[in-house]
């Protein structure tokens, strides 16, 4: 591999574009900002600093555009990152025009989410295809370290390692190697659960289901919450995506619900149209309080007051035994709690272990347990399926999943009796789990 | 009077430390699951059962003030139902709580009460804003007459300390930039480390502005530690325990590193009356070199010389650029020789915080006297990864309770 001395970021206005920008410029290298004007990419310079807070990365970076830096800065770059939006009728007139300008051996890489990385080099050139891959960053990177790498369907090997390397000893990511597969390991396993949660509200409520899959169950943020904070245009997009692209044994689970429809036609998109909300809008009553009212997705309206605040005995347990750091006594009583809606939450989350689990091996997406745990712990800082396994048993697990109806990952069953599946230390999976 | 030495030797068995990078009141959690999770870390790191544990010594400076919860000690109970009796005592001394309690349960095993003592330092500190924070700190200090009313009393009590350099010898505030930069570098290698996906650089600690504002006189932002949760646990064995315990993990005693030495002194709580007291000295902080010498002495080394790398007190970049001259790897003054040199970097003659120190891999109050002696561990026994410090065999802590009013200092390592 060429040694990497300086950097081209494409879309470098955008909230990805910018995270990426200022973490190439903060770990020592020389960046290029493009974006469709100047102006745009300034814009996107302000937010890099203001995320890695400091003035001085500014003297490491550049800004341009398109029209008239594209050319230029990408034949005098060593790494090109294209950022653009997440739309391959966008990303190829790019892909086609870093080809034309570039020079041999320089590295192409695509931030995209989920697209299909053989399809971005289809028709370009062999010098282009065999330089090009899928790096995945996840939002904010100087936050979140984990990072997919994807290679093409003529990536080198050599240089695909020599970039595994860099990002994990200068960009300090955590890396893991995924299969050309729609939405790639993280998004696929995780927008599962965003999506089939989403489904489940429409008949049980979005307190309700936010409630019993939040974060005592191993994630920072409640899912449908979750799904605000993204978009709701986003997760459209990644879902529409796998559901139209893969046949798995929880294909159902990718179709996005009518009233999600409904309502992003109306301009419901989550926290980035605080107008109309998602499924949660934040309010401000006649005293002037500020409240969440909360999504009925049964009539697609709001509650007129904040939420009601849930309490089931089986939760405020679990969440009480997480606050005093006992995480595998938490995890066990979520095994064995009585009532439809213990067998609710347990639906999802042995859903998520079985379909994440399942993922695991050949002709799936990553090749090793370590792959699913490393993206969902460090990218999505969610529990990972194999914690969660380990933290029950294998008979216990096994036990649960054909209580529940869902399938067996091979991982799994040829798992022996008291060895461990995660790759995560013991000792410091107490980070996943949370007291609220 | 040179300093009594036991003829007791005290055996470092290792240990574990928690991710400085986590927030615990994020994650909703109550101190006692920090607890938990580094006293079951350093259980299995160890490979020791909890009852074998015959003491537990807990260093914590104010969860009384952060989290309401007082009688610390008590809560390593709470971790296994085999601690139920176990003799467990609190130890406060600010910032050098952690090795306080260090020092206590060496002199349990060296007076023959114990074999096996298990050492904690803990502190949860962000339960509050950094304002109300920076005022419990303050009771670190003579809080009536140096912290009542002060906005972030520290930053500024140690501005006062580089003040005192600059009037003696000259200061410039790039040799403390560098110092900075170096601690955060080096926290980028360490897995544990609180800034260590943060951007840092010698130009960025050079800068001035709405990124790195000065907070107490000459202290800018990027001179000041982190405001961390986190705990770090140890555990010291006497030669017959650790005879045993080598033999059964497969090791020669001669592999398991001891504690050669120590020193601990105490001098007047308000900075200017240390700084009175040491007029005419020519160290700036003479009980802080006096630990250090009690130290070398009783671990029988000459000097610096014999100390392959330093985790030292950097809660400010001045507490560092006076630990260089006071363990003697300068002439008092001279620090910034040391600094221009490289001689603190990894691969210098003798590196400074390899693990980022306070700056870098972030300071729990409590847990970074603890937290020093681990990586002091880890140091000599070459398990440090990649922030180790090529063959090590001794390593020198320096842990600093207030504005420099206690000291205390272990030397870890091999004869």
């Amino acid at each position: 591999m060429q040694p990497i001395k300086n950097v081209v970021v494409l879309g470098a206005n955008g909230t990805m574009g910018s995270g990426a920008a200022g973490l190439f410029a903060a770990s020592g290298y020389d960046v290029v900002m493009l974006a469709r004007g100047i102006d745009k990419a300034h814009q996107g310079l302000a937010r890099a600093k203001e995320a890695v807070r400091s003035d001085v990365l500014g003297k490491r970076i550049r800004c341009g555009s398109y029209e008239q830096d594209l050319e230029r800065e990408v034949a005098a770059a060593d790494l090109i990152f294209e950022a653009v939006s997440e739309d391959m009728a966008i990303k190829g007139p790019f892909l086609e025009r870093i080809d034309r300008a570039r020079r041999k051996g320089s590295v192409v890489a695509t931030v995209s989410s989920g697209l299909s990385i053989a399809k971005m080099v289809e028709g370009r050139s062999t010098d282009f295809r065999r330089h090009f891959v899928g790096m995945h960053l996840f939002n904010p990177p100087h936050v979140i370290v984990g990072t997919e790498m994807i290679p093409g369907p003529d990536t080198d090997r050599e240089l695909f390692s020599g970039l595994v390397a860099m990002l994990e000893k200068r960009l300090g990511r955590i890396v893991i190697e995924c299969a050309d597969q729609p939405a790639f390991a993280g998004n696929r396993v995780g927008f599962k659960v965003l999506n089939e949660c989403a489904q489940l509200a429409e008949h049980h409520g979005v307190e309700l289901v936010d409630y019993l899959v939040g974060p005592y169950t191993g994630r920072a943020l409640a899912p449908l919450a979750t799904i605000d904070l993204v978009g709701w245009d986003v997760h459209h997009a990644i879902v529409e995506n796998v559901h139209a692209n893969t046949k798995d044994e929880a294909h159902a689970a990718f179709a996005m619900p009518a009233y999600m429809a409904r309502l992003m036609d109306d301009g419901h998109l989550g926290n980035k149209t605080p107008g109309e909300g998602g499924f949660y809008r934040r309010m401000t009553d006649a005293n002037g309080a500020k409240f969440k009212s909360v999504l009925d997705a049964k009539t697609c309206g709001y509650s007129e007051g904040p939420g009601a605040r849930l309490k089931l005995a089986f939760v405020e347990e679990i969440k009480a035994l997480h606050a005093s750091g006992r995480y595998a006594e938490a995890m066990a009583k979520f095994l064995v709690a009585e009532g439809p809606e213990a067998d609710l939450a347990r639906k999802v989350i042995l859903g998520y272990v079985s379909y994440g689990l399942h993922r695991v091996g050949p002709g799936e997406v990553v090749p090793t347990p370590a792959g699913v745990d490393r993206i969902m712990g460090y990218g999505f800082n969610w529990a990972p399926p194999t914690v969660l396994v380990d933290l029950w048993g294998k008979r216990q697990t096994l036990a649960a999943l054909e209580r529940a109806g869902l399938p067996v990952p091979r991982v799994l069953s040829a798992l022996k009796d008291g060895e461990r599946l995660s790759t995560i230390p013991k000792a410091t999976i107490g980070r996943f789990f949370f007291g609220k | 009077m040179a300093p009594k030495k036991s003829s007791r030797p005290v055996h470092l068995l290792g240990g574990f430390q928690t991710d400085f990078a986590r927030n615990w009141s994020k994650e909703s959690k109550h101190l006692v699951a920090l607890v938990r999770e580094a006293v079951l870390g350093a259980l299995e790191a160890t490979r020791i059962e909890p009852g074998e544990v015959e003491v537990g010594h807990v260093g914590n400076f104010a969860a009384e003030l952060y989290c309401m919860q007082g009688h610390t000690g008590a809560l390593i109970v709470d971790v296994d139902p085999a601690f139920s009796g176990l003799p467990t005592i609190r130890h406060e001394a600010a910032c050098a709580s952690g090795s306080l309690a260090a020092l206590a349960a060496a002199a349990d095993i060296e007076a023959g009460r114990y074999d096996l003592a298990l050492v904690l330092g803990v502190e949860m500190m962000k339960t509050v804003d950094s304002k109300k924070g920076g005022d419990f700190l303050g009771t670190a200090a003579w809080y009536d007459r140096e912290a009542k009313g002060i906005e972030f009393p520290f930053p500024k009590l140690f501005g006062k300390l580089g003040d005192e350099y600059d009037k003696r010898y000259g200061l410039k505030d790039e040799h403390l930039a560098r110092i900075s930069a170096v601690n955060y570098a080096n926290a980028k290698l360490n897995p544990n480390a609180q800034t260590r996906s943060w951007f840092m650089n010698y130009d960025h600690a050079c800068s001035t502005g709405p990124f790195n504002a000065h907070i107490g006189g000459r202290i800018k932002l990027t001179d000041c530690s982190q405001v961390t949760d986190g705990a770090a646990c140890v555990l010291l064995a006497s030669a017959e325990f650790a005879a045993k315990w080598a033999a059964r993990n497969g090791k020669q005693l001669a592999s398991v590193p001891r504690i050669l030495g120590w020193g601990h002194a105490t001098a007047p709580m308000e900075f200017t009356k240390k700084v009175e007291e040491s007029k005419g000295d020519r160290y700036v902080l003479p009980q802080t070199r006096k630990a250090i010498l009690d130290a070398f002495a009783r671990a029988g080394l000459p000097g610096v010389e014999a100390i392959d790398c330093i985790e030292t007190h950097d809660c400010f970049t001045t507490s560092e650029y006076m630990a260089i001259d006071h363990f003697g790897l300068t002439a008092p003054g001279e620090s910034w020789k040391a600094v221009e040199e490289g001689v603190i970097e990894i691969g210098g003659r003798c590196p400074i915080n390899p693990s980022g120190g306070l700056i870098g891999a972030g300071h729990p109050v409590g847990a970074t006297g603890t937290r020093q002696l681990l990586d002091a561990y880890l140091q000599v026994v070459g398990a440090a990864g990649d922030y180790q410090v090529a063959k090590a065999r001794r390593a020198a802590t320096l842990n600093i309770g207030g504005s420099g009013t206690t000291s205390v200092v272990h030397v870890v390592g091999f004869d």
